[in-house]
């Protein structure tokens, strides 16, 4: 069946954004995820950071672990070369279509955010650049501050839409 | 409706977040003996006042964690990686 | 009418008229009245009737303790009964009513109560209800139960919306009078990140209502300024309308915000209430005090009110509590109201002062009646006079309102929420808080210091010291010099008075007067804790807040001791009521929890799945085709259809976790009872692992996917806890071992196509050859898909028993590659099928899940006795798994089970006894742990846990269900009904 068109079918493709003033909701592009597992103690700075000159970017997740993330799908090759590149000292592991990725953008997104999670998430606390997982509501999501008003909110595939329903409701009284 | 447990990686975290499962004990060799494994598996202390006890930060950085609690006042006078025995940084 | 508006005066904006409605007549106030001061200012004394007597009842405060002006607010879904006026702001058209009266509240058939209140004192319920035992149901309880309670709560959903947050400071500053104040301006000026709360519309507390001068300004006008200054301050969020009912471990304090319980109309997408959690790294209770009643007769009148509460009423809202006054005070704050009510034009008839030796120098006009007591108030529902006693003489005074004032006791409540007790304080005549509070300090008033000066400074400086033990280096904020300002240092209590006629109240919400606490003590009742579940002091929506003190004091005298002996019942959150609404926030209906779907979910339903609740999942159960009108008619079709051709199932909800590192393998020889060490590259192994107490824990398939990399499936019910249990395995109990974990449960979409035509239609989409020799059964290998656009992995297992296979490919693609193996499966007959479908064919197979791994079984009991490893030195499970009574011999084994009569069935759950014995539990030999109608059996079959089960095969025995008496003669039989010699597996 080579004659076949494969499609990708996105989790969110149901899920309309939203843009106001106060908020915006963004489903980003289901483009690679890769879970970066490390030896213990290894040091796997140049190799992330490697990593992060070229197309991606990096979010730490826990000691020894990182995502690699970036908005363009990975050929097959440049996966496996990709993955090549953290051996001996790491292993990758695909997440691309197992986490979804989510853009909340707005003067009110700590306000959004803090009325789903306990994590301490104001810039003072949390400058841009670092990564935690907590739970939002009752769905445990992977958040990495991307600018002084923008997180990007990383949760398993079948919770993105009971996720993105929750923000939705979360950011209702600033997308007005 | 609300407590904190702290988490030497990610600090306070509402104990939601946090799975417990009971006594820190350590593992008795495979030959032990059957006496030292049934405390290990069935026998537990109980005390009023500070203990060590396992929590797994679930939702959060999934480590596994040695935090010591107090029974009476759930006071955590300390929580540490349950592999990496990293010292506590309290928030 | 006689409370009245003044003729100026108050924070009220008089241009802004509000109409509302109270019992149906229509009422007018301002803008910045409360319900209860624009009921007042109207003249509406009588504003409710009381729990048990149904006596008339006004307004006792102006605040969160009031005990009488109940009623409910609003209609429809927003019905909020026993909503506290003195704390409800007033809107255009907010509809009032009052409670516990019928057929009104002026004429009231339950007042005859008052009547019979000889009959009806504390213990009644107990003594008179007791017998006959069998009219309790049927009588007693349910006349109880409709005279009991005040409002009634709406059948009509709640149409608005609640919401949860948390927020983090440096310094959470509580209750934002004079100590809050000053506190948080010293805060905020540090940059510090500060939250200031406070349960009224303004903040300033008790600021509101005073008419002395701070630096010139007069206090409102201070309070405003700070207020103004703090919301200036990006560090400092200040929280009006916002109660803080709890603190919690963690220095986290509970604290619900009423966000548009003021308005006429609440904003759809902004929640009428939101609960905040926050959490502090350090707390500053300054919270003031309440005020204390006295005890005297017909305390309760309307007209009677507490001192500071009318003080509030005359200052804050410009409404004075009646036409002729008196004042009947044990402290100096009486003199402060006596002040201000001469300076409003009030008439003041007398102030009785308890004390005889005061130096308080009253230069008023009224007269001043020292080392007396007010013994008993007149009237009905309206005051109408008092009686005064001196040195054993009477005289009454024609007066319509009383100013009470019994002392204060800070509002400590708090404090003593993590398990400290309060302290009495004979120099104060209060319950003060523990000392040595984690994470909280106290100031103000509530901390027992008295006037405005010295409340702001000790706000300040112990801000200025929080914030220092934090690391922010502040100078406590100063102020300017405060005037005209009455401190009232703390005096003695007065628990008894003298010369008392009517019935004294003590806690006014439940209506225990005096001599409850009396016969509670002559009972044997008197020790606070039985005194209060006895009387029921204390145990109303208020919890005591005006009545628990003063009946401490009381049971003290009863008792002869101090009440440092009585002590207090436990203070608990909530401080004050908080709904439902608001704690369950916006986790209901859509979003009560979460729902988790398959990448194939669409896939199923286009199918036509009926689906079913599996934990968070949504599993299809059938897929119903037109022109079936049964489940079972689906389900035998779908299994008939596997068996014969093929069917296509998704499993994407089993759990998935890839385990790399260079010790993998002997991680997994660890985890499972069962030998993984030699698995080859290539292969799937089905492993078995054990909990350390030796019983089952869960079973799954772990194919070998490179040399340091594995691919675990686990059960959908127990996903989430084996990556769990592998994590500690792996982190605490051998750290050593270099094993990492990722799960990719939603990484695959996973199907299982089973059949003997499985094969021929995955080959039209699968590159590779997947013949019986390139891949064979329990094969586990990366395939290339649809003509190398897709990579896929691909397993030969099967839990039907058929040739089957199980296909993984990245969750996007699921739906596109389900669709195109039944597009590719059509001239195969392929179907979709169902867990249920599953389900049948894995009973019909033999094959055991959670109804069988049931938490008590051991390998042996289910025929795997070969996979608990000898050889292996240590796994989970080992040491434990051949204790004495694991390995006994009438241990519950695996069997299959059939009904001699086809045509009859059973239940799953039904218990298994010996042909001919009695249906006993001695005789109970185990019970049926799955069941099913098997299409290819013809009947019903089983699985079942029966005592020797394996030796058993073949013996008629007797399937009883002892809740529905049902009686199945059945026969013990192998558990694998179909092709137990596996040849279907190797085709």
């Amino acid at each position: 069946m080579s004659e076949y068109r494969l499609i990708h079918r996105t989790a969110l493709s149901d899920k309309q954004p939203v843009d106001a003033a106060g908020i915006s909701l963004t489903a980003l592009p289901e483009g690679h995820v890769i879970h970066v597992l490390a030896e213990q103690s290894a040091d796997m700075s140049a190799t992330l950071e490697g990593a992060a000159a070229q197309t991606h970017s990096v979010r730490y997740v826990a000691p020894g672990q990182w995502f690699i993330v970036g908005d363009e799908p990975l050929a097959d090759d440049a996966m496996a070369a990709l993955l090549t590149r953290l051996t001996p000292h790491a292993a990758g592991v695909d997440q691309s279509h197992g986490r979804v990725r989510i853009l909340a953008r707005g003067p009110m997104v700590e306000c959004v955010l803090a009325k789903g999670s306990g994590a301490d998430l104001a810039l003072s606390a949390f400058a841009v650049g670092r990564s935690t997982t907590t739970l939002i509501g009752h769905i445990a999501a992977h958040l990495t501050r991307v600018e002084d008003n923008a997180f990007e909110i990383m949760v398993l595939r079948g919770f993105a839409e009971s996720l993105w329903d929750d923000l939705m409701r979360m950011s209702a009284e600033f997308a007005e | 409706m609300a407590s904190l447990v702290s988490c030497p990686h990610c600090g306070s975290r509402p104990k939601e977040e946090f799975t417990v499962k009971g006594a820190a004990l350590k593992r008795p060799a495979p030959d032990a003996g059957q006496e030292r494994w049934m405390d290990y598996v069935y026998l537990r202390d109980n005390p009023r006042g500070a203990y060590d006890e396992y929590w797994h930060h679930t939702s959060g950085c999934r480590r596994w964690l040695v935090v010591t609690r107090d029974t009476a006042t759930h006071e955590i006078a300390a929580s540490r990686d349950a592999a990496l025995d990293v010292p506590e940084t309290r928030a | 009418m006689t409370s009245y508006r003044l003729q100026k005066g108050g924070l009220i904006d008089r241009q802004s008229p509000l109409g509302f409605r109270f019992d149906g007549k229509a009422l007018s106030g301002f803008s910045g009245d409360s319900l209860a001061s624009a009921l007042l200012a109207n003249g509406q004394r009588l504003v409710a009737r009381s729990f048990k007597y149904h006596r008339p009842r006004g307004i006792q405060t102006a605040g969160s303790a009031e005990p009488n002006a109940l009623m409910t607010i609003g209609t429809g879904g927003r019905t909020e009964p026993n909503t506290r006026a003195t704390m409800q702001e007033l809107y255009q058209g907010l509809e009032a009513q009052s409670q516990n009266r019928w057929p009104s509240l002026n004429v009231d058939i339950g007042a005859l109560n008052s009547l019979l209140s000889p009959f009806l004192g504390a213990g009644f319920y107990y003594k008179t209800f007791m017998w006959p035992g069998a009219l309790w149901e049927k009588l007693y309880e349910p006349f109880i139960r409709k005279a009991a309670g005040l409002g009634k709560a709406s059948y009509e959903a709640d149409p608005d919306v609640y919401e949860k947050c948390w927020a983090h400071c440096d310094l959470l500053v509580i209750g934002a009078g004079p100590a809050g104040l000053g506190a948080a301006l010293t805060a905020g000026r540090s940059g510090a990140r500060v939250i200031l709360v406070d349960e009224h519309a303004l903040a300033g507390g008790s600021l509101l209502a005073e008419t002395g001068s701070i630096g010139g300004a007069t206090a409102a006008e201070f309070a405003r300024q700070a207020i103004a200054e703090l919301e200036s301050l990006p560090n400092v969020e200040l929280l009006t309308r916002t109660t803080a009912f709890g603190w919690y471990d963690g220095n986290v304090f509970g604290a619900v915000q009423r966000v548009q319980k003021h308005v006429a109309e609440p904003k759809a997408n902004v929640p009428v209430e939101r609960l905040w959690r926050i959490a502090a790294k350090r707390a500053l209770l300054a919270t003031g005090t309440e005020e204390r009643p006295l005890v005297f007769g017909g305390n309760d009148i309307p007209g009677v009110m507490m001192a500071g509460a009318a003080r509030s009423y005359l200052n804050r809202y410009g409404v004075a509590f009646g036409k002729r006054a008196a004042v009947f005070t044990t402290n100096d704050s009486g003199y402060a109201l006596a002040r201000d009510l001469e300076a409003a034009d009030v008439e003041l008839a007398v102030i009785v002062d308890s004390r005889a030796d005061t130096a308080f120098v009253w230069s008023g006009k009224a007269r001043l009646i020292k080392g007396a007591f007010v013994s008993d108030a007149k009237g009905g529902k309206s005051l109408s006079g008092i009686t005064i006693w001196k040195d054993g003489k009477t005289e009454t005074l024609a007066v319509d309102a009383l100013a009470v004032s019994g002392g204060f006791s800070p509002i400590i409540h708090l404090a003593c929420h993590r398990g400290g007790r309060p302290v009495w304080s004979d120099t104060h005549s209060a319950f003060l808080a523990p000392e040595q509070l984690n994470g909280l300090s106290l100031a103000g008033a509530v901390n027992a210091t008295s006037g405005i000066a010295a409340c702001m400074a000790e706000g300040a400086a112990r801000a200025s010291a929080l914030l220092g033990e934090l690391g922010f280096k502040v100078e406590p904020a100063t102020f300017g010099a405060v005037e005209g300002d009455i401190a009232a240092p703390s005096a003695k209590a007065v628990w008894s008075i003298p010369g008392i006629k009517g019935k004294a109240f003590v806690d006014f919400q439940n209506d225990v007067h005096r001599k409850d606490l009396g016969l509670a003590v002559q009972e044997g009742y008197g020790h606070v804790e039985l005194a209060k579940r006895y009387t029921t002091n204390g145990m109303a929506t208020d919890q005591g807040k005006l009545s628990n003190v003063n009946a401490i004091g009381l049971l003290a005298e009863a008792r002869g001791v101090s009440p440092a002996e009585v002590g207090t019942t436990t203070f608990r959150p909530f401080y004050t009521p908080v709904s439902f609404g608001a704690l369950t926030g916006a986790y209901h209906g859509d979003h009560f929890q979460p729902v988790r779907k398959s990448p194939l979910h669409d896939w199923a339903a286009k199918n036509g799945a009926k689906f079913v609740e599996t934990g968070l999942w949504y599993r299809s159960s059938w897929f119903s085709r037109d022109g079936e009108t049964s489940w079972r008619e689906s389900v035998d079709r779908e299994v008939r259809n596997v068996r014969l051709n093929a069917g296509l199932c998704d499993v994407s909800m089993l759990g998935k976790i890839e385990i790399v590192g260079a010790d993998a393998g002997e991680f997994l020889n660890r985890v499972y009872s069962n030998g993984f060490a030699k698995l080859p590259v290539g292969k799937a192994r089905y492993g078995l692992m054990l909990r350390e107490d030796g019983i089952v824990y869960d079973d799954g398939t772990t194919s070998r996917i490179e040399e340091k990399r594995y691919f675990m499936t686990t059960t959908t019910a127990y996903a989430a806890g084996v990556m769990n249990h592998l994590e500690f395995c792996s982190q605490a109990l051998w750290p050593n071992l270099d094993v990492r974990l990722s799960s990719v449960t939603d990484q695959w979409a996973q199907m299982a196509i089973a059949g003997p035509k499985s094969r021929t239609i995955l080959q039209a989409i699968v590159d590779d050859d997947i013949s019986n020799e390139a891949i064979p059964f329990l094969a586990a290998q990366e395939v290339s898909l649809f003509g190398g656009q897709l990579r896929g992995r691909l397993f030969r297992i099967s839990f039907s028993g058929e040739l089957a296979y199980e296909l993984a490919v990245p969750a996007g693609y699921g739906e596109n590659v389900a669709d195109a193996l039944m597009e590719a499966g059509k001239r195969h007959g392929i179907c979709a099928y169902g867990v249920e479908a599953l389900s049948v064919l894995r009973i019909e197979k033999g094959h055991v899940t959670h109804n069988e791994l049931n938490g008590t079984v051991v390998p042996a009991d289910l025929g795997f006795g070969k996979m608990v490893s000898a050889a292996k030195p240590d796994f989970i499970g080992k040491a434990m798994v051949n204790r004495e009574g694991l390995i006994a011999e009438d241990r519950p084994q695996l069997v299959g089970v059939v009904p001699l009569d086809p045509a009859q069935a059973f239940r799953t759950g039904s218990h298994i006894l010996a042909k001919d014995a009695a249906a006993t539990l001695e005789n109970d030999q185990g019970y049926v742990t799955s069941s099913c109608y098997s299409p290819h059996i013809g009947s019903t079959i089983g699985l079942a846990l029966v005592k020797r089960g394996s030796t058993r095969h073949g013996e008629d025995v007797m399937i009883w269900n002892g809740l529905r008496n049902e009686y199945t003669p059945g026969r013990l039989c192998s558990p694998v009904f179909f092709d137990p010699a596996n040849e279907k597996l190797y085709v």
